[in-house]
């Protein structure tokens, strides 16, 4: 009962968590840069902001489907906390994605074509792994649902390492950070699909965002298995090190990045899958 | 029950013949008329058969008559092949007429039935009568429009007709010989479609179809052969085999038969014949890609598949279409007429029926149904949609197809439901895939043999990345059709032919509804189908929302949230208008540019010549392995 509070909680404050990953990432970016950096809450300040601002959209449909967007986003993750089958929640994700790819092909700007196309190669990069990784978390648990994870005495950490680290090799695409930012680069594609959105209408696709961090930081709290305290200090540490990543590295540009995750994150997770498999950790 | 189910096959015929005849304002009621029934018919059966198998024999005569028009069908294909100076359609006649000839000396007579009618039968029916039947009414006035004389467009719809009732005699024949026979008047079918514009590229491509497809009639006459000639087969029919093979043990008929199979499913290396279909009428394409000829491969080896599974036949099998599946998806990349990347996109998910249905458990049978049906719809749907472009919009290539988002937003709209119906909760074939990955995996971590295991392990690897490789194809064909510009804020739909609008909106409705109707589908329709098939009971129940398909759990919250915000939010977001907002020019770094931009290109032909060459040592490996259990 308890439990199913706890997850009712989350679920509701998801985006507001998510905020606030996105303060503290800032704050430590900064530092690492030997910046001071804005306050923590320096993300609801500007959502204050936008809200402010003249209403200007491109046209109705693209505005509506930032907000579809947004929704799908938050139920994606809402099955994520709630422990739904795994395999369902990356096609949820995909669902959430598809429609903002929807929305960066519906006007006729360029940028945002640009990034929706550069989405959808994302795509082929890191879903593949994901799927993998959920199959082998199936032959770990013998079951598809993510609360058969939460619920593992043993952290997966320990069973499965290899899918850990195929995680953290395409969790910057899905984050869109550095090396792999190629979705929202700002400087070639100006922010890619998220270009065209502006004040009030912004705000659905400038939360969602911060719903892909919770996503994302979910997906590594899941290694940790019933041991929270272990998950939480594996997010620690993959927060430090996306940031630093993102901080260190030049951006490569889509073949690359494609290459890299076909080429050397799904091998991985493939190993990893026939370690599983033959119960070999 | 018999009389009804022959009425399935005189009814076309009869319409077929009429068709050549009367007046266009006549034809079309017939034609209207005629799928009504049919699919009547087809849906009266499905309700009414009970569960048991109708079995039923023809008198002696009719055998006399399959036989000669066995031959009189061979000496057409081989004065074709003769005329159209195509060695090999001419040396693949002759082949299969000695075979037969041979054969017919040995055959033997009386003591069996020649039809029999499963539920798996009843569910082939529905499917092809009703979409078909659509397809159909469509043409009536696709037809009208080609340029072509007033004789010719009665022959194509006269055509449609006796292409539907072959492939009813197809989906309830159950001794080979007549089979052969039917399986020879699908291909004898297309061809006459394939090669219906009369220019030089569809008498090639139809020949280079007409080729290929005997090689699937050759094999069911080594079926034949190697039923006869065995000791302890007996009688050549499928029920027989398939009563006997836990006693006999000899998998070499089956073989033959998913061979057959695989070469009408357009599995490398016979792909080149559906691709090449597309110089017919657009029709055409959505007959043989959604309900008719590719769907024949599925239902043979689903046929089969209690008796194949588990044997090295299915392994090779499961490995060809796990490769088919993403090297279809691949070649799809490098695709820019429309036509041609959904020939392809058909070629990759019919590899992944192919696979769920030899893989036989009961998850992966529903899965293998869901996918048959679903697919039928969507596809038939882009299909008919591609008509449409190319007669009201005349476009054909995906990169010229930018404005259609503001010429034709009901189009564009279609083609959108349609992709994501492929891909994405909380559609039927999603979840098709989603079950096939699931299942797979369950099937994968149960097999005890470690080269089972790895090969599970590959199969899963190649299905998730041939998954991901059609979504970044779905989006970008779909990318580089429904953008607007601001000015044109407020949607019109445009207007189109009744008879366009009507069927469009029929299969539409029919994948939104029948997607509502999952949670009843499911436990009434795919697992009894299922369960039939697999000789063994599928467990369907209900925990609270959660529906328990065998050992996977397919929980209904999420797919009812799901569409509400798939297809649904994106029909509102077609509709929905922001008041007091301005609208803003888009975005261009201050460049006045034109805008020419429409989608990233992938190369993928250095490798696609390949594909045919390891599609080829599959086949070669699935006669190996029937020979050598």
């Amino acid at each position: 009962m308890n439990n199913t509070v706890v997850q009712i909680l989350l679920i509701v404050l998801a985006p507001v968590l998510g905020g606030l990953i996105y303060g503290l990432e800032r704050k430590v970016k900064a530092r690492m840069q030997r910046r001071i950096g804005p306050p923590l809450l320096q993300p609801f300040y500007d959502f204050l902001k936008f809200a402010d601002k003249r209403k200007m959209i491109v046209h109705s449909t693209h505005a509506f489907l930032g907000i579809v967007h947004f929704i799908s986003l938050w139920f994606a993750v809402a099955v994520l906390i709630m422990g739904g089958d795994f395999i369902l929640i990356i096609f949820l994700h995909l669902l959430s994605t598809a429609v903002i790819i929807l929305a960066g092909f519906s006007t006729r700007s360029i940028f945002s074509h640009l990034g929706a196309n550069r989405s959808a190669i994302s795509i082929l990069a890191y879903e593949p792994v994901l799927v993998l990784i959920a199959i082998s978390a199936y032959m770990l648990t013998g079951s598809f649902d993510v609360s058969a994870l939460y619920a593992s005495e043993m952290p997966v950490l320990f069973k499965m390492p290899l899918a850990f680290i195929a995680l953290l090799l395409i969790l910057p695409v899905k984050l869109k950070k550095s090396p792999f930012d190629v979705g929202d680069a700002h400087q070639e594609v100006v922010g890619g699909v998220e270009l065209e959105y502006s004040g009030i209408f912004y705000e659905a696709v400038y939360t969602a965002k911060w719903l892909d961090y919770i996503f994302c930081y979910l997906l590594v709290f899941l290694f940790g298995g019933a041991n929270i305290w272990l998950g939480l200090l594996l997010v620690a540490l993959t927060f430090i090190y996306i940031n630093a990543l993102d901080n260190s590295t030049a951006r490569v540009n889509y073949k690359q990045m494609l290459r890299f995750c076909l080429w050397v994150a799904l091998p991985i997770a493939f190993v990893n899958l026939i370690l599983t498999m033959f119960n070999v950790l | 029950m018999p009389s009804i189910i022959v009425s399935l096959f005189v009814l076309p015929v009869i319409v077929s013949l009429l068709l050549l005849f009367l007046p266009k304002a006549v034809a079309r009621v017939v034609t209207i008329l005629a799928t009504l029934v049919l699919s009547g018919i087809s849906l009266y059966l499905y309700y009414y058969a009970g569960d048991q198998p109708i079995q039923f024999s023809v008198p002696a005569v009719v055998d006399k008559v399959v036989l000669i028009a066995d031959f009189a069908l061979l000496a057409y294909i081989l004065a074709q092949g003769f005329l159209q100076r195509n060695v090999w359609v001419g040396v693949l006649a002759v082949l299969q007429a000695i075979i037969l000839g041979y054969l017919t000396m040995y055959m033997p007579h009386g003591e069996y039935m020649q039809f029999y009618v499963d539920s798996l039968s009843l569910f082939m029916f529905i499917l092809v009568n009703v979409v078909s039947g659509v397809i159909a009414i469509y043409s009536l006035r696709y037809i009208d429009e080609e340029k072509c004389s007033n004789f010719r467009k009665k022959y194509f719809l006269s055509t449609i007709f006796w292409f539907i009732a072959a492939m009813n005699l197809l989906s309830a024949a159950d001794n080979l010989e007549y089979f052969y026979l039917f399986f020879k008047l699908t291909t004898i079918a297309s061809y006459l479609f394939i090669r219906f514009r009369l220019d030089k590229e569809s008498k090639k491509n139809a020949l280079t179809a007409l080729s290929m497809n005997q090689v699937g009639g050759l094999a069911i006459l080594g079926a034949i052969a190697y039923t006869i000639f065995t000791p302890g087969y007996g009688v050549p029919t499928i029920s027989s085999l398939l009563s006997q093979v836990p006693t006999v043990g000899v998998i070499m008929p089956f073989a033959f038969l998913a061979i057959a199979g695989l070469v009408k499913g357009a599995q490398y290396p016979f792909s080149k014949w559906l691709i090449g279909a597309m110089v017919a009428p657009t029709p055409v394409s959505a007959l043989l890609h959604s309900s008719t000829m590719v769907k024949i491969a599925p239902f043979i080896i689903l046929r089969i598949s209690p008796a194949i599974q588990g044997t090295p036949v299915a392994t090779v099998i499961i490995c060809l279409t796990a490769f088919v599946f993403i090297a279809a998806a691949i070649g799809a990349l490098a695709q820019d007429t429309f036509k041609k990347i959904l020939a392809h996109s058909t070629i990759a998910l019919l590899a992944l029926m192919i696979l769920m249905s030899a893989v036989g458990t009961p998850v992966a049978v529903t899965a293998a149904l869901m996918l048959i049906f679903f697919h039928g719809l969507s596809k038939s749907m882009l299909f008919l949609n591609a008509g449409v472009m190319e007669h009201v919009f005349h476009m054909k290539q995906t990169s010229s197809m930018t404005k259609l988002g503001e010429l034709g937003p009901y189009t564009s709209l279609i083609v959108a439901v349609g992709f994501m119906s492929l891909l994405l909760p909380p559609f039927g074939a999603f979840i098709g895939k989603w079950f096939s990955i699931e299942t797979l995996g369950t099937v994968g971590g149960a097999v005890t043999n470690p080269v089972y295991k790895l090969i599970g392990a590959l199969v899963l690897v190649l299905i998730a990345c041939g998954g991901a490789v059609l979504s970044l194809l779905y989006f970008k064909v779909l990318g580089s059709m429904i953008s607007r510009t601001g000015e044109k804020d407020k949607v019109k739909f445009e207007k189109l032919h009744p008879l366009y609008q009507g069927t469009m909106n029929f299969l539409l409705f029919s994948v939104l509804l029948c997607t509502v109707a999952l949670p009843w589908l499911i436990p009434g329709y795919f697992a009894p189908v299922a369960a039939d098939v697999i000789n063994s009971g599928v467990a369907v129940g209900i925990e609270g929302f959660t529906m328990n398909i065998d050992n996977v759990k397919l929980p209904l919250i999420p797919m009812v949230a799901a569409l509400i915000l798939l297809p649904l939010g994106i029909i509102v977001a077609m509709f929905v208008r922001f008041k007091n907002v301005d609208r803003a020019k888009e975005y261009a770094c201050g460049e006045k540019v034109e805008y020419n931009f429409a989608s990233f290109y992938f190369s993928t032909e250095k490798a696609t010549p390949y594909f045919v060459y390891a599609g080829a040592i599959f086949f070669v490996g699935i006669l190996l392995a029937g020979y050598l259990m």
